[in-house]
């Protein structure tokens, strides 16, 4: 029996994560650039969130339709003000970029929310949905399904829209693209713009669960790298994917072999998934 | 391309002229605390707590030295939650911005890093925040500590469920895999063995844990009476959370040190209630003190009236490290650092802290920390009978 | 070739003469600079010469720090756990770099990131060994006074970065240093040509984990109480790369001039903006990544 709640919490917990990776997977696929920034804009979200619950009630889930354009706006301009200038730079010189603007905005959040750790609770909550003895937390649930379908809009948008196509086209071949006679600049800020959006709506969703804190977001960071690399680098159904195999491989190795083992383990089984199968564990190379 | 190293120029020359202050008349004590990194919460209530007792010292017109007062600063340096730049900072505020007393860093782990160095230049030092008996069996003779020793928080919980709750016999303990939050475990799982309760359940969870729901299924289907959990605000707020998720009930939910803080309580909302904790003070506590602050009941005023909230534990034993110095400044007569060391060991005197009184080690061993248990969203205390506010509630869910 | 000797040689003799004229504060900061010294130029290795971008910095000095530790704790000597501190590491990067360094680019990069994590929660799970998230204490060598104390590890640390950077000198004269350059210009090629390119990737590995392993055991001993997320911080990895990319990857001063000139800053910020400093550290990498790219860009894989 305990197997099957380990199972249900892996598969709640991996809707999560794929929720956090997707966007920063799109980013790193199509652009070539690690966004450190990421799991700081998670955090604002999630500060979006907070406060239009405490102060006008709005609903999280609710916020994400605010939280979604406005980071939509935010990441389009970074991305044509100043990451655009360096697009073209080795990895490691726009990782550094972005580690030092993350670093201006946890020190701007510091200031703004001081340190003190958050939580939105929702009154009344939306309780347990029971399956016999397993339970599943509704909020969670819902947080999941949400991702989840945030996640598919994402992957429709990309393949059935102009622009979506312009995107996938990049990512596969820079040049050829242009030739083709799409604006490669355009289509970077489209995308940077993409993942920011996806990263500032996810926010409202962990907020429901996760208490928020400026700093936190190096940890949603850490995920994601882990989520990518096990499902592939640049596809939303590979963040899918290395999402919910993330849960669910926590989930057991927690059971298996103890709570405090159970990262170690993902990061292991990250390490072996490189190895083997360095495309991920969907093995497709291009973007879908 | 020249315009670009003028630009860097400008702004390190910038850099250099900011801050370079000296005063004459002025007790300066430095205070390196964690403001950016992972503990930063916890350097917004050592904070409170410094300056709360600076600004009242200084309204009165200072600190009484011999004949005339001295007013207090506190020079705070940010060590971005990382023991390596504390003992850095410390080593900073005696030599750069010669501070004439110190109080340690957050934590028993930092506090104990830094200990070397205010040995070594012979500044009497303040811990605040340290526990853990091995910070002060070095030897060393400038740390003095306001916590008692972790197991002065298990053993009174343990008795009190042993009377009260004949029934509990299951133990499960889930602790944060960090210095305070496991030795202080280990000691609960002492206590309960000690009392001839059955440990079923003892694990680690790595710090930086995203999910709990495993662990707590586990511990859900060994049905224990008493869980027991140690870790960080955020920790507890989400382990709560999904204990509530999973439908878990017991007769008694302990969670160290979480619950003493209102950030806690916000944060789990109704799944609060019944919870029950030890700090080393509690608001409810009533002393008549000697000191700047006189009695509990002022301090709390005071708090209040500064910061609109209640003081925890932590706010207060900041605070209380402030008014140990000036006692001991007022005492000597003097800030001669080594004066002032004599007049901190020897000094046997009440506070709004409690009493005060260093053992042969440094750390503190006069106090009694009080239990508590939220109930109706407030912590109330259950233990020492002198100041109990009410009785304990069995039953969690 | 004369004039780099010599300067090499007064840049020495002014280190070696810092511990007469300082407070031991500023000794602090000396020995803190030596060792990000060390780290940048074994960095220099793999990510500078190679053209790998290599994050397992972390990884070397933390396994570094606490295989000295331990080894002390079983009664070893000190010198002699530094130098098995060493030998740990080297073993550890060969065996690692048989594995990782198959793969490529940012696959690579995430690859070694990972180790650290994994070596720190080993580490914290091994209570029995290390202390776990206790901590663990090291033995405090018997000296005369403590500011003897403090000049003793400035002129181990000192020893380290002479070591590193000697071996960064040799490298760069070797057939070995001519064969990362190749590599990193294009491996395909290299290998082709008849450059035995695993051999050689994964002897720059083992240079640029060695001496961060004993740097790590220096460390240890120095501040003598270690804790696994102190030691296993994945900033060491990247203050390492943001310190070389500053000072100009795969040169011989570059990585030294990084790790003074990025060191300094920090320092600067710090002490002078209590509440916005990491503020001012990120805009200042984010300026020099934008305004001073010829300082930086001399680091490019996979171009010549």
């Amino acid at each position: 029996m305990l197997t099957f709640q380990i199972l249900a919490n892996g598969l709640v917990l991996g809707g999560l994560y794929a929720c956090i990776a997707s966007g920063f997977s799109l980013v790193w696929g199509v652009l070539n650039v690690i966004n450190i920034l990421h799991g700081s804009f998670i955090v604002l979200g999630g500060y979006l969130a907070f406060y239009a619950h405490a102060e006008l009630g709005v609903h999280p889930f609710l916020s994400i339709l605010i939280a979604a354009p406005l980071f939509y706006a935010a990441g389009y301009a970074l991305q044509g003000a100043l990451i655009n200038r360096m697009i073209a730079a080795p990895v490691l010189l726009t990782l550094s970029l972005t580690f030092g603007l993350d670093l201006m905005l946890q020190n701007g959040m510091l200031l703004a929310f001081t340190a003190d750790f958050r939580k939105l609770i929702l009154d009344p909550p939306l309780g347990v949905l029971a399956l016999g003895p397993v339970v599943i937390p509704v909020d969670r649930l819902a947080a999941m399904l949400l991702a989840l379908a945030l996640t598919g809009l994402l992957y429709l948008l990309l393949s059935r829209s102009r622009i979506g196509r312009a995107v996938v086209a990049v990512r596969m071949d820079r040049e050829a693209a242009a030739l083709m006679g799409v604006s490669v600049k355009r289509i970077n800020a489209v995308t940077f713009g993409l993942g920011a959006m996806m990263a500032g709506a996810s926010g409202p969703l962990l907020a429901t669960i996760y208490p928020i804190s400026p700093l936190a977001g190096t940890v949603y960071l850490g995920k994601a790298f882990v989520i990518c690399v096990l499902g592939g680098l640049g596809s939303v159904p590979g963040a899918m994917v290395g999402g919910i195999a993330l849960g669910i491989v926590e989930s057991f190795g927690a059971l298996w072999f103890g709570p405090e083992h159970a990262t170690t383990l993902s990061f292991l089984l990250l390490i072996v998934v490189l190895l083997v199968r360095p495309t991920g564990l969907l093995g497709r190379k291009g973007y879908e | 391309m020249t315009k670009t190293p003028r630009l860097l120029f400008t702004l390190v020359a910038g850099m250099l002229a900011a801050g370079t202050a000296t005063a004459q008349d002025v007790i300066r004590i430095g205070a390196p605390l964690p403001m950016t990194g992972p503990l930063s919460p916890e350097a917004v209530k050592q904070q409170r707590g410094y300056d709360l007792w600076a600004e009242l010292a200084n309204k009165a017109g200072g600190v009484k030295v011999g004949g005339k007062r001295m007013k207090v600063e506190i020079v705070y340096v940010d060590y971005q939650s990382n023991t390596p730049r504390a003992v850095q900072a410390a080593e900073k505020l005696i030599t750069q911005d010669k501070v004439n007393f110190l109080f340690s860093p957050f934590g028993s782990g930092a506090a104990k890093a830094a200990s070397s160095v205010s040995e070594k230049y012979q500044v009497p030092t303040i811990a605040a925040t340290a526990s853990s008996a091995q910070v002060y069996d070095q030897g060393y003779k400038y740390l003095f500590g306001t916590f008692t020793p972790n197991d002065t928080l298990t053993e009174p919980l343990s008795d009190m469920v042993r009377k009260q709750a004949a029934g509990v016999q299951r133990v499960a303990i889930l602790a944060r895999n960090d210095l305070f939050p496991l030795a202080i475990a280990q000691e609960m799982e002492k206590s309960a063995k000690k009392r001839g309760m059955n440990v079923v359940y003892f694990e680690k969870y790595a710090i930086g844990t995203l999910d709990h729901a495993s662990a707590l299924s586990q511990i859900k289907s060994q049905a224990p009476h008493w869980i027991f959990a140690t870790g960080y605000t955020n920790d507890l707020i989400l382990m709560r959370k999904q204990m509530g998720d999973l439908k878990i009930e017991a007769h008694v939910v302990t969670m160290i040190a979480a619950p003493a803080y209102q950030e806690w309580i916000d944060g789990t909302g109704k799944l609060a209630e019944n919870v029950t904790s030890a700090a080393w003070w509690h608001p409810a506590v009533r002393y008549k003190g000697k000191d700047v602050f006189g009695t509990t009941e002022n301090y709390v005023k005071l708090y209040q009236a500064k910061y609109k909230a209640i003081p925890d534990y932590a706010e207060a034993s900041a605070s209380a490290a402030g008014a140990i110095f000036q006692l001991a400044i007022e005492k000597a007569g003097t800030i001669d650092r080594q004066m002032v060391r004599d007049a901190i060991a020897s000094l046997n005197e009440m506070t709004f802290w409690g009493p005060v009184k260093f053992g042969p080690t440094g750390q503190i061993n006069s106090l009694e920390p009080p239990v508590f248990q939220i109930q109706k969203g407030k912590p109330l205390v259950l233990h020492p009978q002198a100041i109990r506010q009410g009785a304990l509630q069995l039953g969690i869910k | 070739m004369k004039q780099g000797v010599l300067t090499g040689l007064a840049l020495l003799a002014i280190l070696c003469a810092l511990p007469l004229g300082v407070d031991s504060y500023w000794l602090r900061l000396g020995t803190t600079m030596l060792m990000y010294g060390v780290l940048a130029m074994s960095w220099n290795f793999i990510g500078g010469m190679a053209g790998y971008p290599s994050f397992a910095s972390a990884a070397f000095f933390g396994l570094g720090a606490y295989a000295g530790a331990v080894a002390q704790k079983f009664g070893l000597s000190m010198f002699i756990a530094w130098s098995l501190a060493g030998v740990v590491a080297a073993m550890f990067a060969a065996a690692l770099g048989f594995a990782l360094l198959r793969l490529r680019g940012h696959y690579f990069a995430i690859a070694s990131l990972v180790v650290a994590e994994v070596l720190r929660e080993i580490v914290n799970s091994a209570t029995d060994l290390t202390g776990g998230g206790k901590g663990l204490n090291l033995p405090v060598p018997q000296m005369a006074s403590i500011d003897d104390q403090a000049r003793f590890f400035y002129y181990a640390m000192l020893g380290v970065a002479v070591l590193a950077f000697s071996a960064v000198f040799a490298t760069q004269r070797s057939r070995l240093g001519f064969g990362l350059r190749c590599i990193r210009q294009n491996e395909s090629a290299a290998d082709m040509l008849g450059v035995n390119v695993t051999l050689y990737k994964v002897n720059a590995f083992i240079l640029s984990g060695v001496f961060v392993g004993i740097a790590g055991a220096v460390y240890a001993s120095w501040v003598h109480y270690i804790e696994p997320p102190d030691v296993f911080d994945v900033l060491y990895s990247v203050k390492a790369i943001v310190m070389v990319l500053l000072g100009g990857a795969g040169t011989l001063y570059g990585p030294l001039v990084g790790a003074v000139l990025f060191l300094s800053l920090e320092e600067l910020v710090w002490r002078n903006y209590i509440s916005v400093h990491t503020g001012m550290l990120g805009l200042l990498i984010v300026l020099l990544v934008l305004f001073l790219p010829k300082g930086i860009l001399a680091f490019r894989p996979g171009r010549a």
